[in-house]
C-alpha cells in the first residue's frame, strides 16, 4: 500500500517550503517540492533608481541579506560595463568570504547536524573515550575530556530541567540514527563551540559592512569604505588588524573541527553517500574577482552536464546570459512559454495545489532546457573536474579523512548524494579559509602601494541597457537580471539558488533537484520522515524568510494519508 | 551598566510585517538612550538572532503579531510566553527562529534573562504595500510600552530634536538616477 506524506511547516502566513512524497514499500516513489507563498519581489523594483535596488533586494531574505545586495550592484555594474576598483573588489570579497564561512558553519551545526546526531544518546557517553576518539585526527585544542564532560553536563542539565525545548523538534531515537554515544557527544560539543566561531565570522562582515544584518557599505561602482590608514572612523590599520584577527580565529575551527566532523559523520553514514543524488547536472558562477574588469577569479565556475565540463570565463558568461529560462508550466503564474529573465513576467495565477497541474510559487529555471543543481557541491565538482588546485587539495583531503575513518575508499563519485552536499560545503569552507588570508593580504598590499580608490561613478545612458550580476552564494549560484531604461529599472528578476534547487517540474514533466533527490530515499516510519528532512536540509534551502510574524502556537506539520 | 537591545523584526516589503523595523527606526530618530542601549532594525533573521542577543541583560523586540485581536492592538509577551509552545520542526532551515535562538543562546549561557516582545496585531501582509493606518497609528502606543520597559531598567530616554526616521522603503522612487 502506498502513502502520501505532506511535510508542511506552515504557519498562518504562507511562505514556506512544502514537500509531498509518496512512499511505497518503504521508499519514496514520487516527490513534489513547492513554495507556498508568492514573492513577486521583483515587481517592487520597477521604476526605481538602479543605484538603490540593492537596499531593497537586501530585504528579500533575512538570512541571505548580503548576497542579494552584492548580486544587485553587480547586475547594474554589468549593464553599465563599469569597472570596480581593486580595493572595492577585495573588500567585497572579504565580506563574501566571511559571510560564507559563517553561513556554512551555522548550516551544518545548527541547522542540520541534528538530523544525524541524537542528543538523547549523549548522557550515556564516556567523555574520556570521546576525547580519545579524535586524538591524532585533529590538532584542535577544544577536544579535551573536560570539554566533553562540560558539554555532556549541559545536556544532562537541560534534560533534568524538563526543558528539552531546543531538542524536541527532531526525531530522536529514530531507527535511522546510528552514531555511538561518544560521537554524538563530540558533535554536540562542537555544536556549542560553533556558536562562538560563527559569531566571530559575522563580526568580520560587520566590521567591513559597517552593520549587520544589513550591510551599509555597498554602492554601484564600488564600496563606501573610505580608506585612510592614519584616520579614525575609516578603514585604517587598526581596523584591518581586527579583521585579520577575526578571520584567524575562525580559520582553525573550519580546518580542524568542521571539516573533520563532516567527514566523520559521512564515513559513519555511508548509505547517505548513496542516496539523494537527484539532478546530476551542475552549475556554479566563478567568484572572488581578482581584477577590476572581472576576468580572473579565485573560485571556479562553469557547468557539468551529463558529465561534460564547460568552464565559465566571466561571472556572467555569454553562455549563461543566453541559455537561462524560467518555465511556469507547473508554477502559479500566467503564461506557457519559458521566458528569459530579462523578458520574465511575474503575474500570479493561483489554484489549489495540484500534483498534475500547477503546484508551486517557485518558477522552474532551466539551463539549455535542463534542470540544474546549484550549491557548494556544484562548485566543488566543477572545480575538481577543472583541476582547480585549491578545490583538488581540499577535496582530496576530505576524501582521505573519510576513507581513514570509514576503513574503505571513498571517491569523488560518492559526493553525488545527500551527504555529499554536506561534505562539499565543508570543503568549500576550507577553501575559503585560505582565500580569506589571501584577499586580506591583497587588500593590505594594494593600499600600501598608495591606491586608495574605492568607487567609480556610474553614468546612465538615456537608452535601454541590460545586465546580469552573479554571486556564488553559500546556497549556490545567485543571479540578478536587470533592464534599465533611461536611468530607471524597467524589469528585474532574481533567480536565486533555491529557485534552481526547489524548482517544480517543467513543461516536459522533468523533476527539479529537490524532487529528484528524494526519489528512492528509504522511509523507515512515515509518521517521522527523518529521511526527507536529511535530503532536503542537505541543500540548505531558503524560501521562507520573506515574512516574519510572531506566532504563539505550535502547528502540526506532518500529514500522512493512505492512497 | 545594563546591556539592552531593542529590535524591530519584520519584512519592510510586506505590509504590516514591516511595523517592527518601522518602529525601531522611529524610536531611534526620536530618542537618545543612556549607555548600553542599542536599537536595531533586524529585518527577518533566522538563527542569526543568536549572534545579536548573546550577552544581553534584556532583549525587547517589536514585531507584528497574529493573535486574532483587532489590527493595531498592542500586546506584551514575556520570555515564558514565547517559550511556552514547542519549537516547530524546520523544513526550510531559515524559518524565522526567535524561540530557537533564545534556547540555543541559553545553552552556552549567553541568552538574555529578560525577553519582552511588544506585539502589534497586523491586518494584512501583502507584498509591496504600506503599513495599514490602524497599525501605523499604534506605533506611538507601542513606543510608550517600550519606553516604560526601558524605565524599569533605569535607562534614561532623552527626546531628540527634529529627528526624522530613515524609513527609505516608504519613499516612492525618491531619487531617480540622472539620465544622460
Amino acid at each position: 500500500m502506498s502513502k502520501r506524506i505532506t511535510v508542511d511547516p506552515i504557519s498562518r502566513i504562507e511562505g514556506h517550503l512544502r514537500v509531498d512524497v509518496e512512499v511505497e514499500n518503504g521508499s519514496v516513489s514520487n516527490a513534489w517540492a513547492s513554495s507556498t507563498m508568492w514573492r513577486g519581489i521583483e515587481r517592487i523594483l520597477t521604476g526605481r533608481d538602479p543605484r538603490e535596488a540593492w537596499l531593497f533586494t537586501q530585504r528579500f531574505c533575512g538570512v541571505c541579506t548580503t548576497v542579494h545586495a552584492m548580486a544587485s550592484v553587480r547586475s547594474v555594474e554589468d549593464a553599465l560595463q563599469l569597472e570596480i576598483p581593486l580595493n572595492a573588489q577585495y573588500i567585497r570579497n572579504l565580506i563574501l568570504i566571511a559571510h560564507a564561512m559563517h553561513d556554512h558553519i551555522v548550516h551544518f551545526y545548527h541547522l542540520s547536524a541534528l538530523d544525524f546526531v541524537d542528543i538523547l544518546q549523549i548522557p550515556k557517553a564516556d567523555p574520556a573515550k570521546t576525547s580519545s576518539l579524535i586524538e591524532g585526527l585533529s590538532p584542535w585544542t577544544g577536544n579535551s575530556k573536560h570539554v566533553m564532560k562540560a558539554a555532556q553536563d549541559k545536556v544532562k542539565a537541560v534534560a533534568a530541567s524538563g526543558q528539552l525545548g531546543i531538542f524536541t523538534n527532531g526525531y530522536w531515537g529514530h531507527p535511522a540514527m546510528k552514531l555511538s554515544p561518544e560521537v554524538n557527544l563530540l558533535a554536540f560539543a562542537h555544536y556549542l563551540q560553533a556558536l562562538d566561531y560563527q559569531r566571530r565570522a559575522l563580526g568580520v562582515v560587520a566590521m567591513l559592512g559597517s552593520k549587520t544584518p544589513h550591510i551599509q557599505n555597498l554602492t554601484v561602482g564600488g564600496v563606501a569604505n573610505a580608506i585612510n590608514l592614519d584616520s579614525q572612523g575609516t578603514l585604517n590599520m587598526d581596523r584591518l588588524a581586527m579583521i585579520k584577527q577575526g578571520l584567524d580565529e575562525v580559520i582553525p575551527f573550519i580546518q580542524q573541527v568542521y571539516l573533520p566532523d563532516v567527514c566523520a559523520i559521512a564515513a559513519m553514514y555511508p548509505e547517505w553517500l548513496t542516496y539523494g543524488a537527484g539532478v546530476t547536472n551542475y552549475m556554479a558562477a566563478p567568484d572572488l574577482p581578482l581584477d577590476s574588469k572581472g576576468t580572473q577569479f579565485d573560485l571556479p565556475g562553469g557547468t557539468l552536464i551529463d558529465g561534460k565540463l564547460t568552464t565559465f570565463k566571466t561571472a556572467a558568461d555569454p553562455i549563461f546570459r543566453k541559455e537561462v529560462v524560467e518555465d511556469v508550466a507547473h508554477a502559479y503564474y500566467e503564461g506557457k512559454d519559458a521566458l528569459h529573465p530579462w523578458k520574465g513576467e511575474t503575474n500570479p495565477a493561483y489554484n489549489e495545489w495540484d500534483a498534475n497541474g500547477k503546484y508551486s510559487w517557485v518558477k522552474a529555471p532551466r539551463f539549455q532546457g535542463k534542470p540544474i543543481q546549484v550549491g557548494p557541491l556544484a562548485q566543488v565538482l566543477i572545480g575538481y573536474k577543472q583541476g582547480h588546485p585549491l578545490t583538488v587539495k581540499w577535496t582530496n583531503a576530505a576524501l582521505a579523512t573519510m576513507s581513514k575513518i570509514g576503513g574503505r575508499t571513498f571517491t569523488i563519485d560518492s559526493l553525488h548524494s545527500t551527504m555529499g552536499r554536506h561534505v562539499a560545503r565543508a570543503i568549500r569552507a576550507a577553501m575559503l579559509t585560505e582565500l580569506a588570508d589571501k584577499h586580506w593580504t591583497l587588500l593590505v598590499n594594494n593600499i600600501a602601494k598608495g591606491d586608495l580608490a574605492i568607487h567609480n561613478q556610474p553614468d546612465f545612458p538615456s537608452g535601454t541597457i541590460e545586465g546580469v550580476g552573479t554571486h556564488e552564494a553559500p546556497r549556490g549560484l545567485l543571479s540578478h537580471w536587470v533592464v534599465v531604461k533611461g536611468g530607471k529599472i524597467d524589469n528585474y528578476q532574481a533567480v536565486v539558488p533555491s529557485t534552481w534547487n526547489a524548482s517544480p517540474r517543467d513543461k516536459n514533466g522533468v523533476r527539479g533537484p529537490y524532487e529528484a533527490s528524494l526519489m528512492q530515499n528509504p522511509i523507515a516510519n512515515p509518521e517521522q520522515p527523518l529521511e526527507v528532512l536529511r535530503t532536503i536540509h542537505s541543500f540548505d534551502p531558503c524560501l521562507a524568510c520573506a515574512v516574519h510574524t510572531y506566532d504563539a502556537t505550535g502547528k502540526q506539520i506532518v500529514r500522512v494519508k493512505a492512497l | 551598566m545594563k546591556r539592552i537591545l531593542i529590535g524591530g523584526i519584520g519584512n519592510v516589503l510586506m505590509g504590516d510585517d514591516g511595523v517592527g523595523p518601522y518602529l525601531a527606526r522611529t524610536l531611534d530618530a526620536r530618542y537618545q538612550f543612556s549607555e548600553g542601549v542599542q536599537v536595531v532594525d533586524f529585518g527577518t533573521p533566522g538563527l542569526d538572532f543568536v549572534v545579536h542577543i548573546a550577552g544581553l541583560d534584556a532583549l525587547i523586540l517589536v514585531d507584528a503579531v497574529d493573535n486574532g485581536k483587532p489590527a493595531g492592538t498592542v500586546t506584551t509577551y514575556r520570555r515564558s510566553d514565547i517559550l511556552a509552545s514547542p519549537v516547530p520542526m524546520r523544513l526550510d532551515p531559515h524559518q524565522p527562529a526567535l524561540k530557537e535562538s533564545i534556547l540555543i543562546a541559553d545553552l552556552d549561557g549567553s541568552g538574555p534573562k529578560d525577553v519582552t516582545l511588544v506585539g502589534i496585531s497586523g491586518q494584512s501582509y501583502t507584498f509591496n504595500t504600506p503599513l495599514n493606518e490602524s497599525v501605523r497609528k499604534a506605533v506611538d502606543d507601542a513606543i510608550e510600552v517600550v519606553l516604560r520597559e526601558l524605565e524599569q531598567y533605569g535607562v534614561i530616554c532623552t527626546p531628540k530634536e527634529g529627528g526624522t526616521p530613515d524609513v527609505w522603503w516608504e519613499a516612492q522612487g525618491s531619487c531617480e538616477a540622472p539620465a544622460r
